[in-house]
């Protein structure tokens, strides 16, 4: 009994392409405001040293500025961080970093604020750089925060693993090494500020959740909630580098300081160098797995280097840790996990949030496990795989729908896997593949939590306004930074109420007049915002009919929009009779269901996201070039909202995947970044992604969802690098351990083998 | 020391003064509030930014204004608007190609420099043209489709036209 309208699962068009395709959109970085001063921050100049002294005289004296902050002139607590405000809005004894903020330069022009910033004097002590996160864990490390460096860590156990390995007929341990990542969003961290007709401190800047974003601000400031406004619908990209904040809070003590609107715009090397990173982690994984191909043991090590501050490293690392074990049945588990404090950037979240780490080191001990037992990859997989009811890696049971399985052979049916055994350079398909080509086809399965974890308030709170025409408008306070959710929301919406899309219209991410959606992060607003819209159309409609009860002597029940129209056990009726000239407005809050017992600091997570990856490579012997040439990803997002977005979140994952996997790597030496640009911090091009891409939606419902879907933004990408990692392994017969694996890392390989 | 020039953009003759050290995108941007154009790196790595100068795409973070006196600039905001799109502009829309949007109007402007010299590209030639343009939401498939509908239809409208 599918009642599932079209426009739920249809092709549409995203609400906001059209502004987009003609330039019209505003983004962060385009707004101006008449009488704004340009903001830029005077940033550490060195990873790790003391302040003696700052002299802001020498950058007052350039024509222009206007003002000179620094720690003095910070109102409030002089400290952020979404979990612990160990980071200073402006330092004042130390700098841990070299995207630390030290001094705020406003000035009437960019140029002049530039040269503002050169201008400040800063006398440090220069201290020696904590690079190494083994280092600096070992007692009589220099510590970098009051507690020590490091800054969380978490041990679990499941079973017996003693007995388990005992029992294993194959045993494989490796080590991992993955790099520091970044975000490169195209639109880098800007914004306005200013104060709002009603003298409410404005910060119109780009973000992942405004209403953290202003408790942030109005912490910093000394100021009430009430007195802060924050904003942020429409965001260049994000994929979680814009969740902590980033240039908020300097904008924000600009404008109270000058009482005038203020602007900044970062610039690439200044985005790269301050924000956000993937977490660079140093994994040990140790697994092992019967006769029958029964998996029976996995244990792991992670090493995360955390960076300067915590920002999300602590919830980053138990999702890791969540996820060392995959979505697998595994007896006997122990994971002992660490992030830890150096000078080298910070990191924070990612897509994938610690689980594509694991994952790239799980996956490929799969790949080797399944080899040594000469068993299929994909039946050693499912075989092992995760079902509703079983208990999860850490001892906890899956009460979500668990579509694992179903991906995995979703998977086996599809060509790519099934043309797994063509060897070059017989491939019928490529007939000009030359012999120094070898293809190789591999797969990666995963699953990802959804949401916030147990323990971390998770709700979704929406408005709904319907006017005496019959047009609705919805109101929410998550974030559109690509992912497309609110044409989704509207879509579920329009589903739910029976009335067009061309009838609703959307009002995003505003402190005044949005409610509490909870953050854009954690692949969790289609889920959890989703819901909450479901249950504003259907309190709308419950509100009605108890109206056209009162006002027309209509039985209880709901009532139905039917155009300008209502519908009702009455008939219909005019909507204007019943709301005049007012509009009625309804606000509905979903509150994610969580585990029933907390393991602590967030774990687990009660619902999840299933995938499992194909990728097929080719790699040229005589210049080590890897091309991936096709992806197939068989995605369990429960029920598809929108299939165009479900699509373009999938190809767009792949894209990061593969960059994970070939290409990206923020390299630093001694605390100091050499990969400032996108000449050398280098991401997929237009020649770098494969032609031959699939995503097939695998759907289980999850009833809990709207529609019973759920998010895929980040299981889109995660399986991807392990997938791209086995299938080169399929090519050549030699596995990397090590992330980016380019083109002189398989020359050496190559030729290693070959003595 | 400002420099007086003349520059025709999306079809109007525009007289100003400009910085000696003023970039293309920074007078489009914050002289004529024409924010299409968008500072993604400024330093012509990423296509962001890129418009037409006399129909062929450039960076305009790495075009000096002063060297667009006498030349003609189309940005995406002279391509066509909401209600009256260009073929490509209704190509993305309509295959998805838009995510977060930031690299859809320099996508846009390098697509139409390439149709323009190139009514019928391939796909490697749809590849090769973008692929100074950093897209970091897509995997650029639905971008090459777009590109490719687009040149079909302006393929198309160019033949009705013929007598």
């Amino acid at each position: 009994m599918d009642k599932t309208p079209s426009v739920v699962g249809a092709r549409v068009k995203r609400i906001d392409a059209e502004d987009k395709v003609a330039g019209r959109t505003l983004y962060p970085s385009d707004k101006t405001l008449p009488g704004m001063l340009w903001v830029e921050v005077v940033r550490a100049a060195h990873p790790h040293a003391r302040i003696r002294e700052i002299d802001v005289k020498p950058a007052l004296e350039v024509p222009g500025v206007v003002r000179v902050l620094t720690h003095r002139d910070v109102p409030g607590e002089n400290a952020f961080g979404i979990q612990i405000q160990d980071m200073p809005v402006l330092c004042f004894d130390r700098v841990r970093y070299l995207g630390d903020a030290v001094a705020l330069v406003g000035a009437e022009t960019r140029q002049a604020a530039r040269e503002g910033a050169r201008r400040v004097r800063v006398d440090y002590e220069v201290l020696e750089p904590i690079t190494d996160p083994e280092a600096a864990m070992a007692p009589g490390a220099v510590a970098l925060h009051p507690k020590g460096n490091i800054m969380h860590q978490g041990h679990f156990e499941k079973g017996d693993l003693a007995a388990g390995f005992a029992c294993c007929a194959v045993i494989v341990e490796n080590d991992y090494s993955v790099p520091m990542i970044d975000h490169a969003f195209l639109e880098t961290e800007a914004g306005i500020s200013y104060y709002d007709e009603h003298g409410r401190l404005t910060v119109d800047a780009c973000g992942q959740y405004i209403y953290r974003d202003q408790t942030q601000i109005a912490r910093a400031l000394g100021l009430p909630l009430h007195q802060v406004r924050v904003m942020a619908p429409i965001v260049g990209g994000a994929f979680g580098g814009k969740d902590e904040v980033t240039v908020q809070i300097h904008l924000a003590l600009m404008t109270f300081h000058t009482q005038r609107p203020c602007r900044m715009v970062a610039t690439r090397e200044e985005s790269i160098v301050s924000h956000t990173k993937r977490h660079p982690v140093k994994m040990s994984y140790k697994t092992g797995a019967d006769r029958q191909g029964n998996l029976l043991c996995v244990q792991a090590r992670f090493v995360a280097d955390t960076g300067a501050y915590a920002s999300l490293g602590g919830p980053v690392l138990n999702v890791m840790m969540e996820h060392a074990a995959g979505p697998y049945r595994v007896p006997n588990v122990k994971v002992d996990g660490y992030a830890v404090y150096t000078n080298n950037g910070f990191s924070g979240a990612f897509r994938g949030f610690g689980c594509t780490q694991a994952c790239v080191g799980l996956e490929s001990q799969m790949d080797l496990m399944a080899a040594a037992l000469r068993l299929d990859p994909l039946k050693f997989r499912e075989q092992n795989v995760l079902h509703k009811g079983d208990l999860a890696g850490l001892g906890y049971p899956m009460t979500c729908e668990v579509g694992a399985g179903r991906t995995v052979r979703s998977a086996q049916r599809g060509a790519l896997y099934r043309s797994r055994r063509r060897r070059a350079p017989a491939k019928p398909a490529t007939p000009s593949l030359k012999p120094y080509l070898r293809r190789g086809v591999g797969v990666a399965t995963q699953m990802q939590g959804l949401g916030l974890g147990i323990g971390i308030p998770d709700y979704a709170e929406v408005g709904l306004d319907l006017r005496p025409d019959g047009t609705l408008q919805l109101r929410a306070g998550t974030n559109e930074i690509g992912q497309g959710a609110y044409t989704a929301y509207l879509q579920i919406l329009s589903g739910r109420l029976g009335v067009p899309l061309s009838r609703l219209s959307m009002v995003g991410a505003d402190t005044a007049l949005t409610p509490d959606s909870g953050t854009t992060t954690a692949s969790r607003t289609i889920f959890a915002v989703g819901k909450a819209v479901e249950l504003a159309a259907e309190k709308l409609e419950r509100v009605l009919g108890e109206r056209a009860e009162r006002a027309f002597g209509w039985a209880p029940g709901p009532a139905r929009l039917q155009g300008d129209q209502l519908a009702g056990s009455g008939g219909r009726r005019p909507l204007r009779e019943l709301l005049g000239d007012e509009e009625l407005s309804v606000q509905a809050v979903f509150h994610v269901p969580v585990a029933e017992r907390e393991m602590g600091d967030g774990l687990p997570h009660r619902f999840y996201s299933f995938g499992t990856h194909v990728a097929e490579v080719e790699v040229n012997t005589l210049t080590g070039e890897i091309a991936v040439t096709a992806v197939e990803a068989h995605l369990d997002g429960g029920k598809v909202i929108s299939r165009t977005g479900f699509e373009g979140q999938s190809e767009g994952g792949i894209a990061q995947g593969i960059g994970y996997a070939l290409m990206e790597e923020v390299r630093l030496e001694g605390g100091r970044f050499l990969t400032t640009n996108f000449h050398t911090y280098v991401i997929p091009t237009s020649l770098d992604v494969p032609e031959d891409l699939r995503t097939v939606p695998v759907e289980v419902r999850e009833p809990e969802g709207p529609y019973g879907a759920k998010g895929i933004s980040e299981t889109a990408m995660v399986g991807v690098t392990p997938a791209v990692l086995n299938a080169i392994a399929d090519a050549l017969g030699v596995r990397f351990f090590r992330l980016p694996v380019r083109a002189e890392d398989v020359l050496a390989a190559l030729q290693e083998k070959k003595t | 020391m400002a420099i007086p020039i003349r520059v025709k953009v999306n079809g109007q003759v525009e007289a100003l003064e400009v910085a000696p050290d003023e970039s293309l995108l920074s007078m489009l941007r914050e002289r004529l509030d024409l924010t299409g154009a968008k500072e993604g790196c400024n330093e012509g790595e990423c296509g962001a930014c890129v418009v037409l100068l006399d129909g062929k795409a450039v960076n305009a973070c790495l075009v000096l204004a002063a060297e667009a006196d006498g030349h003609e600039v189309t940005t995406i905001e002279g391509l066509g608007r909401p209600g009256a799109l260009h073929p490509l502009q209704k190509a993305f829309l309509a295959h998805q190609a838009v995510q977060c949007g930031f690299c859809t109007p320099g996508m846009i402007m390098t697509a139409l420099s390439l149709l323009l010299e190139n009514p019928a590209p391939t796909e490697e030639e749809v590849r090769t043209a973008i692929s100074g343009n950093l897209c970091r939401c897509t995997g650029y498939r639905q971008i090459l489709d777009a590109v490719q509908a687009a040149a079909q239809e302006m393929r198309a409208g160019a033949q009705g036209r013929r007598p």
